[in-house]
């Protein structure tokens, strides 16, 4: 008999995978929970094991395709056991997951119109019935919206709340496979055209307009216009024209720009060719949306200062080679966390997220510190937990080998979960200040800047000193310009002063 | 209980033959459930018997011995006689085929019928009284309950039914004879359609509204059409007058109306038919048997399910609230009988269209513009006049216009009122646009045949995108 196997809601709220590698071939033996699929998700790889004894009878996607939660992803043959299909195995598996987690799908109301109103046709609400899903937490894929049978199928299996981001995103977003310039009024070339881009859902135009715009490859929708038809944006043939020139011209300025800052571009004016589209998706897709969206919730403040450290330099360089003997190699982090989460304990509004919903703000007696790691595959954020109960060379073990996962991206969803607050070295790589991005719904983030000897000016003098850059992004929502400074002033105070930690 | 009364059992009993009785009764069937459905009357209850088919039956028959003796300008010249004796026969022979099809589907579909009044005797059992004298009573054991019991006319004070001079509805369906003067006291639909009818049988026909509109709940551009084509037919329309009184004359009879301002009229009629409103028949029921209580207006509150606060007992048509209308309580029906069986229907339809058979014509469905707005839409409203429509003039009727409503941002069509000809037959393609949360380019985008009145919806869903053909866009 053939089983079917969908691809599993393999972390909360995931929509979809990228199917990294297939770790067996059609025709192989395969046991009951070997891997048989390597899966990229959210900031982890997932190991999709089997679910049967059997072999493998057909692969049905292939290494680098995104696949919806709940799409059949491989079938296995197995001897003896009575045909499962898609459909029967459907109801059952969506009722334990709304009993598990009703939450999560009443979470979103994205569908939801003035009325409380969600559009979708009588079968459709009837499926919705039948697999247990609210039909006014489901986003429509439809025309307009409308929720169709696939969208209640798809929330059925769990992975609905975030399905009208992504589809929305790969709608706009460019294949891997396209190539630059097919798309006349592409997103690219609209940012940098002098003639800014309009983004409207409908367009009024004439049919020899639309057959210019075509032509000439421009999306209506994006051409600027201040004519209106009852209302609606009027598009003229004249406008089509303007703006055709105007994307050919940003395209040819980006080309040139390109070709003269010394990469790859080899041919000046001609945009093709000199481009390189590459998919958006996976960890960096992630990551992206993820610091939209931080960036777009919480107003950010930055605050920058430096401290003095040289006895935080002194204290480490006597404390080095004992940790070391120990088999700990000991870094400035341990010592940055202890300072924060003993400043954190003397404001702990910024140790604190901010729930919209209910409208409070939730302050944290638990202190856990992410730590940001830049991997290849793009930033991670593994959480060191109760930093306040562990001492330096704990600390230091535990990021190291935490850093150590998320280099080799071996690291749980978990571990990368419950943050209260989170630090971000890029002075590992260089430079000073930034604005570090708030790690959402966390408050505070602090940058560290690269720990070096600076010029230092004190009684007149001016001296070399070992000086670490700070800066402090908190959402101004929930703190003050005047808190986040004097929580610095503290981290700063205990970093160049750490022995005062041995107090806490 | 009787002493040695021994109790039949069954899955479901369905009290009440009407449409929401007869349809949950036969889904259940469908549904392999074993339905015993009680009906004390008539199979088919109000609408069948004494409502919607032999009104529109009546309707039907006035109208076209109207249109042939009114078609002097298509070159028609008739003088059409009314035999009275051969339209209620003609009428009646509807009724009963209706009737008798609802109890040949019943038993088709395995219900047990069951003649006599049902009421409740504990949680789970009911009695059953055959009517006459003599006839005994059983009790009925049950899993769960369908109170399907409908709606009465409503009497007022002083004007209490003698199915003579007084008459309801369902005694002016069955009227021998044309009476020569009619006052009907009551506004509404049921008071318009009947005033139509009779108006075109010829006889003189005064309503007395006590509420300063005629068709109350109806936006004013729908009913004026209707209020101007009844005094067209010669019906006289007095509003803000209320029915306080008759007394009999020589010949006749004398109703007397008042005024807020206590001014009284009387006016000499044959007849007075009193069509104020329905009330649900829950009285009937020993409702306390099973802990169940009626609210202030004699309704049963129902949930999305059709239950009742009792688990098992579940309400449907009349009885279970407003709008009382045939075909809301046919999904009711349906949706209660399915969920006794375990499926999971719910009530979740998006609007319920209503019709009233005048002339013209109103048919209504989902929201009005400025519903819309309260709803927090921004209403996008396109609108076809029919005298633009090449079917409407073809007809004769030209009278009255489509309307639809639909969210501007979306384009999802979120109502629609016709009036007009056929407006009962349109307005189903407007509430099918809102079922299916089409837009108003998909309507516009389906070819309609021409030349039909339903090209007006086509034409209204083009003029609110702006771009109609035979109209001025808005």
């Amino acid at each position: 008999m053939v089983r079917e196997f969908k691809l599993p809601d393999v972390g909360e709220g995931v929509a979809e995978g990228e199917i990294v590698q297939w770790l067996v071939s059609e025709g192989d033996e395969v046991s009951e929970d070997q891997p048989v699929a390597e899966v990229e998700t959210d900031k982890a790889v997932v190991e999709v094991p089997s679910p049967v004894d059997g072999s493998v009878k057909e692969i049905l996607a292939e290494e680098g395709e995104v696949v919806p939660v709940g799409n059949v992803i491989i079938t296995f043959a197995v001897e003896g056991e009575e045909e499962e299909t898609a459909e029967s195995e459907a109801p059952t598996h969506s009722q334990e997951r709304v009993s598990e987690e009703p939450a999560e799908i009443g979470e979103e109301d994205e569908t939801e119109t003035p009325a409380g109103r969600t559009f979708a046709p009588p079968n459709v609400r009837r499926l919705a019935r039948e697999l247990g899903v609210d039909i006014s937490s489901v986003s429509g894929s439809g025309p307009s919206g409308r929720v169709t049978e696939g969208d209640v199928r798809e929330a059925a299996e769990g992975g609905n709340e975030e399905t009208k981001g992504p589809k929305q995103l790969d709608e706009g977003l460019p294949s891997a496979t396209r190539k630059a310039g097919e798309e006349g009024g592409s997103a690219t070339g609209a940012d940098t055209a002098d003639l800014e881009s309009a983004d409207r859902d409908r367009t009024l135009a004439a049919p020899a307009t639309r057959k210019l715009a075509e032509e000439e490859g421009v999306d209506l929708n994006r051409v600027p216009t201040d004519e209106e038809r009852d209302g609606e944006a009027f598009v003229t043939p004249e406008a089509v024209r303007q703006y055709a020139t105007a994307q050919r011209e940003a395209q040819a300025a980006d080309a040139a720009a390109v070709a003269e800052s010394g990469t790859e571009a080899s041919t000046g004016g001609e945009p093709t060719g000199s481009e390189e589209r590459l998919p958006y998706r996976g960890i960096r897709r992630t990551i992206g949306r993820q610091m939209a969206n931080s960036k777009f919730t919480a107003p950010h403040v930055s605050h920058h200062d430096t401290a003095d450290v040289k006895r935080l330099v002194e204290a480490r360089a006597d404390l080095k080679d004992r940790a070391e003997d120990r088999g700990v190699k000991l870094t400035y982090m341990p010592f940055i966390m202890k300072a924060i989460v003993a400043a954190l304990k003397e404001f702990p509004e910024l140790n604190a997220s901010l729930d919209e919903e209910a409208e409070e703000i939730v302050v944290k007696h638990y202190y856990n510190i992410g730590i940001a790691v830049a991997t290849d595959a793009g930033l991670m954020v593994p959480v060191v937990r109760n930093v306040d109960e562990k001492g330096l060379l704990q600390l230091a073990s535990e990021v190291n080998e935490l850093a150590q996962k998320a280099r080799e991206r071996s690291i749980s969803r978990e571990e990368m979960q419950g943050g209260t607050f989170t630090i971000t070295n890029f002075g590992a790589i260089g430079g000073e200040y930034a604005t570090p991005i708030i790690n959402h719904p966390e408050v505070g983030i602090l940058g560290l800047g690269k720990l070096t000897e600076r010029p230092v000016a004190e009684d007149g003098e001016v001296r070399a000193a070992h000086t670490l850059p700070l800066s402090l992004s908190i959402d101004h929502r929930v703190i003050d310009g005047a808190e986040a400074a004097m929580f610095a002033n503290r981290v700063i105070e205990y970093l160049e002063n750490p022995t005062l930690l041995l107090l806490e | 209980m009787v002493v040695g009364d021994i109790a039949t059992g069954t899955d479901v009993l369905v009290i009440g033959a009407g449409p929401g009785g007869y349809v949950a009764a036969i889904r259940a069937g469908q549904l392999d459930l074993d339905v015993t459905l009680v009906e004390k009357d008539a199979y088919g209850g109000t609408c069948l018997n004494h409502g919607c088919i032999p009104s529109k039956a009546l309707i039907t028959a006035t109208g076209v011995a109207h249109e042939a003796g009114n078609a002097e300008a298509m070159g028609i010249h008739a003088d059409p006689a009314i035999d009275m004796g051969g339209m209620m026969e003609w009428k009646d022979g509807v009724v009963d085929q209706l009737t008798g099809g609802v109890e040949k589907l019943c038993k088709a579909n395995g219900v047990n019928l069951v003649e006599g009044i049902a009421e409740f005797d504990g949680e789970n059992r009911a009695r059953v009284a055959h009517g006459g004298d003599g006839q005994g009573s059983e009790s009925i054991e049950f899993e769960h309950a369908i109170v399907a019991t409908g709606s009465r006319p409503v009497e007022i004070p002083g004007f209490e039914f003698d199915g003579e001079r007084v008459v309801s509805s369902r005694e002016a369906l069955s009227l021998e004879s044309v009476p020569d003067s009619l006052v009907i006291v009551g506004a509404g639909y049921i008071g318009m359609e009947l005033a139509g009818v009779f108006a075109k049988l010829g006889t003189d026909v005064t309503v007395v509204e006590m509420l300063d509109e005629a068709l109350v709940g109806f936006a004013d551009d729908l009913a004026k059409p209707v209020v101007d084509g009844m005094e067209d037919l010669g019906v006289e329309i007095r509003l803000g007058e209320a029915a306080s009184d008759w007394e009999e004359t020589g010949d006749g009879i004398s109703v007397t109306t008042e005024t807020d301002e206590g001014e009284e009229t009387n006016y000499d009629c044959e007849k007075v038919l009193v069509a104020v409103g329905r009330q649900p028949v829950t009285d009937t029921l020993n409702l306390e048997a099973i802990g169940l209580e009626p609210d202030e207006n004699g309704f049963l509150q129902t949930d999305d399910r059709a239950r009742t606060d009792v688990e098992n007992v579940f309400a449907v048509g009349d009885v279970a609230g407003e709008p009382m209308l045939a075909h809301k309580g046919m999904k009711e029906g349906q949706v209660a009988a399915e969920v006794v069986a375990g499926e999971a229907s719910a009530l979740d339809y998006q609007a319920v269209p209503a019709a009233v058979f005048t002339e013209p014509e109103i048919g209504t469905v989902g929201m009005t513009e400025a519903e819309a707005e309260e709803a927090g839409f921004e209403p996008a409203v396109g609108q076809m006049p029919f005298r633009a429509s090449g079917r409407a003039l073809t007809t004769g009727h030209t009278d009255g216009f489509v309307r639809i409503v639909a969210d501007a941002e979306s384009g999802f069509v979120l109502g629609g009122q016709i009036v007009g000809p056929e407006a009962s037959e349109l307005i189903a393609e407007i509430g099918l646009a809102i079922e299916l949360g089409a837009t108003l380019e998909d309507v516009a985008a389906t070819i309609h045949t021409h030349p039909t009145l339903s090209e007006a919806v086509h034409e209204a869903a083009e003029n609110a995108l702006g771009h109609a053909i035979h109209t001025l866009n808005r």
